[in-house]
């Protein structure tokens, strides 16, 4: 079994400073259980600090170090070097910023951007149902929750933006409609109609033509086309 | 040294399994879709422009003699790869989207099997064209079961929320499914089924033929209208550009409606 991989990262960088578009090769010995948050600290360590890329918690629950490698958008600090080597059946590798927001530098991306498709389907109870007084907390049956609990792990990394068919300026992404989506079928909340006005808008649902590329980049494994195609059925 | 052959080495195939290891095939499926549906719309409007022609029987006849000859009747023979991936692709696109089908990659794997099946029988009839079929119990038949299909889809999406325009396509695309596949079998079961100006016009005198032409005709081209427009609507982001690209498309198919519905009509 291979210890450690020389492998070759041709990443994409751009300097906001001067307007600059280039792209960086770096190559490095890397551990076979390294992942590419790691590959990446290590370019950071020895070879180039200026090198600009995110991450936040590093277990694949934040979203922040999503990127496109050789294409695929992933998290890269679920990627292991061994696993990206088998996957993609090459040692050399392109590192870009994901294409769903204008970049701030090499592989960091205009989150606040990214986030306003999100704002727009209101990710949140706008009105809860009411309960009764002696009511401590809701209640969602586990029927009800099974319906649509898959949806509610989307943690916005934007990789379904990135691989989707339809244009990025056109439609407000596949995680905004799942957004949408998990209110419609969360028996807490009371307002539908908005939501629903939102799925149907020229930017929404329309725009979706069920490449299921949402579904096959999902690092979290959701199955995102299934929950939009439910709201074409009619059936949330 | 010397070096093995592989499939990968073909730029094509290469770029397939690149793009199925990074998006998945029904990734490629849907930009396959895509592309089959406007070569199919644009060969529609040359079908429609080359029938209309039917109005001098001896100058459809000269025109007709060009696409006897080997050569077209090969590429006719080739139109089968997108009719019947785009009829089989939007069958699994409806039963995904509109029916729960959820195990469509069983479907995927099914569908280069049935399109090699379905453009070796078109090949043996076009060879052999010798089938003599009643028209009248061939599209009794066909359209049968397309209104069947298309009343099927109609009960499953008529509670959606979705637009009513988004619902026709779906509809058009369920009636579709059989109707265009079969249609293109039948024109060639025979020689003078498509190409002999007397047998097309004595066809299409009768009244259920007539009704079978136009809903073909008004189907077709909603359906392709429908599905430019989207297309355009996914990449042009200014909403006036938008506007005019609509009623570009429009303009243009409500013309080749007026062609068709003047020729399946009057003739």
């Amino acid at each position: 079994m291979t210890s450690t991989y020389d492998i070759t990262l041709n990443v994409h960088r751009y300097d906001p400073d001067k307007e600059r578009k280039w792209i960086q090769t770096y190559q490095l010995e890397a551990g076979r259980i390294m992942r590419f948050v790691d590959v990446l600290r290590k370019i950071n360590d020895t070879d180039d600090s200026t090198l600009a890329w995110g991450s936040s918690c590093e277990h694949g629950q934040c979203g922040t170090c999503s990127m496109k490698i050789n294409g695929k958008p992933l998290l890269s600090c679920e990627l292991l070097v061994e696993n990206a080597v088998k996957y993609f059946g090459t040692t050399t590798f392109t590192v870009e910023p994901l294409d769903v927001a204008p970049v701030v530098r090499d592989l960091v991306v205009d989150t606040e951007k990214a986030y306003e498709r999100i704002d727009r389907v209101k990710p949140y109870i706008i009105n809860p149902v009411l309960q009764d007084e002696d009511e401590m907390e809701h209640q969602i049956s586990p029927e009800t929750l099974e319906r649509y609990v898959d949806a509610t792990r989307c943690i916005n990394c934007f990789c379904c933006v990135s691989a989707c068919i339809s244009s990025h300026e056109n439609f407000l992404g596949p995680n905004a409609m799942l957004a949408a989506i998990v209110r419609i079928m969360d028996p807490r909340e009371q307002e539908k109609q908005e939501r629903l006005d939102c799925l149907y808008s020229a930017d929404g649902v329309y725009r979706c033509h069920s490449s299921q590329a949402c579904s096959f980049v999902c690092p979290k494994e959701i199955d995102v086309a299934h929950f939009i195609a439910l709201a074409k059925e009619g059936a949330l | 040294m010397a070096t093995g052959f592989s499939l990968t080495k073909i730029p094509g195939v290469r770029f397939l399994q690149t793009k199925s290891r990074t998006r998945g095939w029904p990734y490629i499926a849907s930009w396959a879709h895509r592309i089959s549906g406007v070569m199919l719309i644009l060969y529609v409007l040359l079908h429609i422009l080359t029938l209309s022609a039917l109005k001098n029987p001896d100058d459809f006849d000269n025109k007709i003699k060009f696409y006897a000859s080997i050569l077209p009747v090969f590429l006719e023979w080739l139109l089968a790869v997108p009719v019947i991936y785009h009829a089989l692709n939007g069958g699994r696109l409806i039963l995904y989207e509109i029916f729960g089908n959820r195990q469509d990659n069983l479907i995927l794997q099914w569908l280069p099997g049935i399109s090699a099946t379905y453009m070796l029988l078109l090949g043996i009839f076009m060879v052999m064209g010798n089938q003599a079929v009643s028209a009248i119990l061939f599209w009794t038949y066909i359209a049968a079961a397309s209104v069947f299909i298309s009343y099927l889809t109609v009960m499953k999406i008529r509670h959606s929320g979705a637009s009513k325009l988004w619902k026709m396509q779906r509809i058009s695309a369920a009636f579709l499914f059989l109707m265009i596949p079969a249609h293109m079998l039948y024109m060639h079961l025979d020689p003078s089924i498509g190409r002999d100006s007397s047998v097309i016009i004595a066809r299409m005198n009768n009244n259920f033929i007539k009704l079978i032409d136009l809903m073909l005709l008004i189907s077709v081209l909603y359906h392709g209208a429908y599905g430019i427009i989207e297309i355009s609507r996914d990449y042009v982001s200014s909403h006036r550009v938008q506007a005019a690209c609509t009623a570009t498309i429009m303009l243009i198919v409500a013309f080749f409606v007026w062609i068709g519905m003047k020729l399946t009509v009057l003739i």
